[in-house]
């Protein structure tokens, strides 16, 4: 019991920082917590996805999708604020069911490189539709009315928490468990009941609205957005980063990573600012590590301590880890 | 002046590129059942063998080619040894992060080794051509495709009649089949993962005086190898040539006849990757490959 109140002061601490810094922080722990909080969306969305078996390697595809939509409905319809961040969700969910529900009975490898296509698709039509885009030149945000640099910082607090209470209510209810069973073995998940199809456009358009909503808010941030930029492969690179390095398919293990990726980012451009590409070379190794050493992330690692404390706790850590390893 | 027999000739020797650039992804593929996400950088590192050869030494490519081939092969058998060996039978998400992990550390250390300055080799026969009719041919892009051919017909002809091709392919075929046959699949595996890499080495140095050579060559490539796989059906060999036939056509005849074609061109192959998967995922010629 004493776990789980440790567990949630540290949650609401956590919201409440990534709420409370952009009102009274200094510019830097404000910069920090807006790309903290950017990644948080981004690697929980990934996360969710991934929870149903479902390997997105072009989670650019939302992030930029939603940051057109934004920067499209601002300059042209001169939408506010918050109505831009509507269309970029409602836009990322319709990409994502429509990913859904083209990739039908795909799974595994063939989704994980539809989605790869869909997102260097989506930049070649950004490049080739100058006229609507800007393209390859990029676009400048002329919106009719800026919010103000502390509305952007707060939206991107508030679409973090956001983003954790939505991945906890799907955790809390009971298609988690279909979920689970979808990403152990569609067949056999088929065999219990479970319509995959339903679950997987639920599943893909929450998480790419979620994404879109992260690309929406970072576009009135910058101001700017080009193909490159909105397509780029660092935000696929990153957001399946923090959710490795954090622990998958967990709530906490995300939100982790985040953290620990955007120091990690930080600490190598300080100490090796002056070898360009020292960072995504330490997020190369991070990934080929994690993979092979550390499975279960920085949660695992953390309730592998816990787990020497109460031996009913690591029962419970082994018959997850068990039901891990037995996936086919 | 008519466009078409000069757009058939680009198409075709682009075509004999493509196969070049897919088959190893097929063969890793067909064999391990694993997609190399590094197989795109083995491209790079050949390219960049190739630059660096021909500039510090003035070797030409051509002669160093059989050279990087073998440094290829012993590099896939390292990293197959070092890490894939280890998710072999790993969930396709530990499969997928790490061979795409390991081709980002390869791609900055290029960075950082070699900066991310374009640069080419420059042969004499790079950019010198001759008419044939009113098709004008470039010798190297000639020579990538004589190369491209070798190279292919070499590895039908090892899988076709050498003991450990036949070995290759029981495997690919069945693997528990094959091991009751008394293979060492490991060792096959090794193996593939080493010819592999090899051929995409091999297609480094080709392209290093056709295109110009970064670090960042290596991902494009990539994924036009995968759609052209997937076109032709995973672990078919025929199929991986029909498919580079169908996407070097598709792309050149796009540049030649669409307005602004050459940058919708780059498109090609994701329109294809997303068409081949919705319609019939098993490709042209591919076998079953069910993946759960």
């Amino acid at each position: 019991m004493g776990w789980r109140i440790v567990s949630w002061s540290i949650w609401a601490l956590g919201f409440a920082l990534a709420l409370l810094i952009p009102l009274f922080g200094n510019p830097m722990m404000i910069d920090i917590t807006f790309r903290i909080c950017s990644l948080v969306v981004l690697a929980v969305s990934w996360n969710v996805m991934a929870s149903a078996g479902l390997i997105s390697l072009g989670h650019s595809a939302f992030f930029g999708l939603g940051a057109y939509a934004a920067i499209l409905t601002a300059n042209l319809a001169g939408a506010p604020f918050w109505l831009t961040l509507l269309v970029a969700i409602g836009a990322g969910a319709v990409l994502g069911s429509a990913l859904a529900l083209i990739t039908g009975r795909l799974r595994g490898i063939y989704f994980a490189i539809t989605t790869l296509a869909v997102s260097e698709g989506l930049r070649v039509i950004a490049v080739m539709l100058p006229d609507m885009t800007g393209g390859a030149k990029g676009a400048y945000l002329a919106a009719k009315s800026f919010p103000g640099v502390t509305a952007i910082n707060l939206g991107m607090g508030v679409a973090a928490v956001g983003t954790c209470l939505i991945a906890w209510t799907i955790s809390r209810s009971r298609y988690h468990y279909a979920f689970r069973a979808m990403r152990a073995n569609e067949h056999a998940s088929q065999m219990l009941g479970i319509y995959p199809l339903k679950y997987r456009v639920a599943i893909t358009a929450i998480s790419g609205s979620l994404a879109s909503l992260a690309g929406g808010v970072e576009v009135w941030h910058g101001g700017y957005l080009d193909p490159a930029l909105a397509f780029d492969l660092h935000i696929t690179i990153t957001s399946q980063i923090a959710p490795i390095l954090g622990g998958l398919y967990t709530l906490s293990g995300p939100v982790l990573g985040a953290i620990a990726t955007i120091l990690l980012g930080d600490a190598t451009r300080i100490g090796l600012g002056h070898i360009q590409g020292a960072s995504l070379l330490v997020f190369g190794m991070v990934l080929v590590v994690c993979v092979l050493y550390l499975p279960q992330g920085i949660r695992g690692g953390l309730s592998d301590v816990f787990r020497r404390r109460s031996v009913t706790c690591a029962s419970h850590v082994s018959l997850a880890k068990s039901a891990d390893v037995a996936r086919p | 002046m008519d466009l078409i027999p000069q757009a058939f000739s680009d198409a075709v020797l682009l075509a004999g590129l493509y196969t070049l650039m897919a088959v190893g992804l097929s063969l890793g593929f067909g064999v391990i059942r694993i997609i190399n996400f590094a197989q795109g950088e083995m491209i790079m590192l050949g390219a960049y063998g190739a630059f660096w050869l021909f500039t510090l030494f003035g070797i030409d490519p051509l002669i160093s080619l059989p050279l990087l081939v073998v440094a290829g092969f012993a590099l896939g058998w390292v990293i197959f040894g070092g890490f894939v060996v280890k998710v072999l039978d790993a969930p396709h998400i530990n499969q997928i992060l790490l061979t795409f992990g390991l081709g980002l550390a390869i791609q900055h250390i290029a960075i950082i080794l070699w900066t991310g300055n374009a640069r080419s080799t420059q042969p004499t026969y790079a950019t010198s051509s001759f008419l044939i009719g009113d098709v004008l041919v470039v010798h190297g892009r000639l020579v990538a495709f004589l190369v491209a051919v070798v190279m292919v017909v070499a590895l039908i002809a090892w899988l076709r009649w050498s003991e450990t091709g036949l070995a290759t392919r029981a495997v690919a075929e069945n693997r528990g089949a094959a091991t009751l046959m008394g293979i060492d699949v490991r060792k096959i595996y090794a193996l593939s993962f080493g010819v592999s890499c090899a051929l995409s080495v091999a297609t480094g140095v080709v392209v290093s005086f056709i295109l110009t050579i970064t670090p960042f060559m290596g991902f494009p490539m990539l994924v036009k190898a995968i759609a052209i796989v997937i076109l032709g059906g995973l672990g078919s060999i025929a199929g991986t040539v029909i498919g580079a036939i169908v996407l070097a056509f598709a792309e050149t005849f796009a540049s030649y006849y669409v307005p602004e074609g050459s940058g919708w061109a780059e498109g090609i192959a994701f329109i294809l990757i997303i068409g081949i998967l919705i319609l019939s995922p098993r490709g042209i010629r591919g076998q079953a490959v069910e993946t759960n």
